[in-house]
């Protein structure tokens, strides 16, 4: 039982650090007003790019960089569709995410079979030896770390910064936020590509860090959960993390309780952390007024700078 | 992944049209293959394109192929199959199950093209089945895995419930108690036919309770191998030979080779002498071996392990053979009673020494 708890707390941090970056740029799109539909294809195309330069540069920080930065490539040219040629953002963010999976099979095709070493894991202060705690805080891989700083940071970036007032602005009123001289466009941009960046390195992380293996498909949906997260999650860093985090939990133990034999249906077990996540986030997201207040204002409609 | 596969069908579409166009390939015979995955290097799809292979190198000139590969079950399968019926090819392979229903309707119009379907059960004149005995590999897997074991626990990462994956699961369990008549058997079910992180994660978990060799049963891709000769637990796979993925950890690849049944069947339909039947291949038909049996068993373990082999493929030793109990202590054969095939095509229980339980 006790081995079983460790693996669940122990593989947490990993299982959930692809979700928790392609999530948390989402956040950021959104905040800014811009509803991306694409992160599964994006976080597809990160994955099979960086699983390519990995394998072809045996680098895996050039494999992460070279996956999020082709993901925020694509992240662009969604950009271009929905704040240049004011597409509708639902329909553009769903042919940029199919063309992103089209993209991965293409580029990944060479590589499916191939396999990497994993990304180390760190000996954080030479404590990862100690009992239990050890391997959980200090033991874990450099992207895990990287995970829960961005956490913070977006915090902070949101509540004490004028940047995050800023993206707020024209996420709330972007009509108000041109007129006392913001960028709207060019801001919303920024975002936007960032949002990228994290999700190829959210997909970038599942292919040389964490399966270490690319091959049409692994993604299985993340991007979906990453987009869901960040609503249940009203908008708002810690919560979009602490989802992050129940989902990663409950999907371990939904296969270490399988192992121990008992007597629960495994489809059930498979539905569970779907469920204890949307239990979990509408719980601490049950204040209404609060939820509305989050929701950026202009969220998916279409802004026109000469409107 | 659907813009791909749709991106495949048209490029498909257009190749077909282009060949129609020729005359020179007027007398060689036409023979149709769809896969459902890409042909990798490893796993389902690549053993059967061994099976394609064979063809080529025993008929030659004779004959041609079409093949698709990556063709989701469903319109565009049914799409590619017409497209392929319209060239009045000799024989159509269908290397997935969910082909099924569309391919038997096509057959049901198309009498002068015959098929062979993979791991279905129904048959007519013109449309048979194909399936592998891979429970018998899994025994001897089984058997490798009850000599090596330490922890006495061994963890299975399999996809669904379906009767040939529990017989597959009763080979090992079986196997394994043969030569060590305390161990258990783990399963976990990924409820998904594809998803490479969470069979790892499942793998991670079962290592985590004790399990110190992993059958990934029926992944087409090596996460589970390579995830082993990490963690340094046996690792057993299925189809393929995935030695090279865990060259220290390999314990035993239950190995299906379709080449002898589908020469067979492909000269049978150019010959018009064409059955639609069922072929349940195993050791016997050379359809089912085991390959790249870790150095890590002893003279004496590896002699057990051959001489199961070499029983099963004579046809003296079946796998399931009584006294055999099931998971909740009903003598399901009684001493000496082999498994007639019937029961086994539509197995759903398992043996004592599994803990999980079968999903309802």
């Amino acid at each position: 039982m006790m081995d079983t708890l460790m693996f669940v707390v122990l593989g947490t941090l990993g299982a959930t650090t692809p979700l928790l970056f392609a999530a948390l740029g989402e956040l950021v799109a959104e905040r800014s007003g811009v509803l991306n539909l694409s992160i599964e294809g994006m976080m597809a195309t990160g994955a099979a790019v960086g699983f390519a330069v990995t394998t072809l540069s045996q680098s895996h920080g050039l494999g992460f960089l070279a996956g999020a930065l082709a993901a925020a490539a694509l992240s662009l040219a969604f950009g271009v569709l929905v704040l240049v040629c004011l597409a509708n953002q639902v329909a553009a963010g769903l042919a940029i995410g199919l063309l992103g999976l089209g993209v991965s099979a293409l580029v990944g095709k060479p590589f499916e079979g191939h396999t990497i070493s994993p990304l180390p894991k760190l000996n954080l202060l030479g404590l990862a030896h100690l009992p239990i705690l050890g391997p959980i805080l200090f033991g874990q891989d450099v992207f895990v770390y990287v995970g829960v700083a961005l956490i913070a940071v977006l915090t902070w970036i949101f509540r004490r910064t004028k940047l995050g007032l800023i993206i707020r602005a024209v996420g709330e009123a972007p009509t108000a936020a041109r007129d006392i001289g913001y960028p709207v466009i060019a801001i919303r941009f920024g975002c936007v590509a960032f949002g990228g960046l994290l999700a190829g390195s959210g997909g970038a992380y599942l292919s040389t860090a964490y399966t270490a293996l690319w091959t049409e498909g692994l993604v299985a949906g993340r991007g979906w959960i990453a987009v869901a997260l960040v609503v249940f999650g009203s908008w708002i860093p810690l919560r979009i993390a602490i989802g992050a985090y129940v989902f990663g939990a409950i999907s371990l133990l939904e296969l270490s309780i399988q192992g121990l034999g008992l007597h629960v249906p495994s489809q059930f077990l498979s539905a569970l952390p779907y469920i204890a996540t949307i239990i979990v986030l509408a719980v601490i997201s049950r204040d209404a007024t609060y939820l509305r207040l989050n929701r950026p204002a202009s969220l998916g409609s279409v802004f026109r700078t000469d409107g | 992944m659907h813009v791909t596969h749709r991106f495949l069908a048209i490029a498909f579409a257009l190749a077909i049209a282009m060949l129609g166009g020729g005359s020179a390939s007027a007398q060689k015979a036409k023979i149709g293959v769809i896969y459902p995955s890409p042909i990798g290097e490893v796993g389902w799809a690549h053993e059967l394109d061994v099976g394609r292979q064979a063809i080529a190198d025993k008929l030659g000139d004779k004959v041609e192929f079409l093949k698709a590969e990556n063709i989701p079950e469903g319109p565009d399968a049914q799409r590619i199959m017409n497209q392929m019926a319209s060239e009045s090819p000799k024989l159509i392979i269908l290397g997935s199950f969910g082909y099924m229903n569309d391919g038997l309707r096509l057959a049901a119009k198309r009498p002068d093209v015959d098929f062979i379907h993979a791991s279905g059960y129904k048959t007519t004149q013109n449309f048979g089945w194909f399936l592998a005995r891979n429970y018998e590999s899994a025994y001897a897997a089984g058997l490798a895995a009850g000599y090596v074991t330490k922890s006495k626990v061994l963890g299975v990462v399999a996809a669904y419930p379906i009767p040939e994956v529990l017989a597959m699961i009763n080979g090992l369990t079986l196997g394994a108690q043969k030569v060590n008549a305390d161990v258990t058997v783990k399963v976990v079910w990924l409820n998904s036919w594809f998803d490479p992180n969470k069979s790892q994660e499942a793998a991670r978990s079962l290592v985590a309770q004790k399990a110190d060799v992993l059958y990934s049963l029926y992944q087409d891709t090596p996460e589970v191998v390579s995830l082993a000769e990490q963690l340094g637990v046996y690792v057993i796979s299925t189809s393929s030979d995935m030695s090279k993925y865990a060259p220290k950890w390999y314990l035993a690849g239950p190995h299906v080779n379709w080449s002898k049944f589908f020469v067979a069947s492909a000269e049978s339909a150019i010959a018009g002498t064409f059955k639609g039947e069922g072929y349940w291949g195993g050791m016997k038909d050379g359809c089912v071996s085991v390959v790249a049996i870790s150095h890590d068993l002893k003279p004496e373990q590896r002699k057990v392990v051959d001489d199961a082999i070499a029983a099963m493929t004579a046809g003296a030793f079946h796998p399931m053979t009584g006294p055999v109990t099931s998971q909740d202590g009903e003598l399901k054969l009684k001493p000496g009673e082999v498994m007639a095939d019937g029961p086994l095509l539509g197995l759903n229980w398992l043996v004592k020494g599994v803990e999980t339980r079968i999903p309802k």
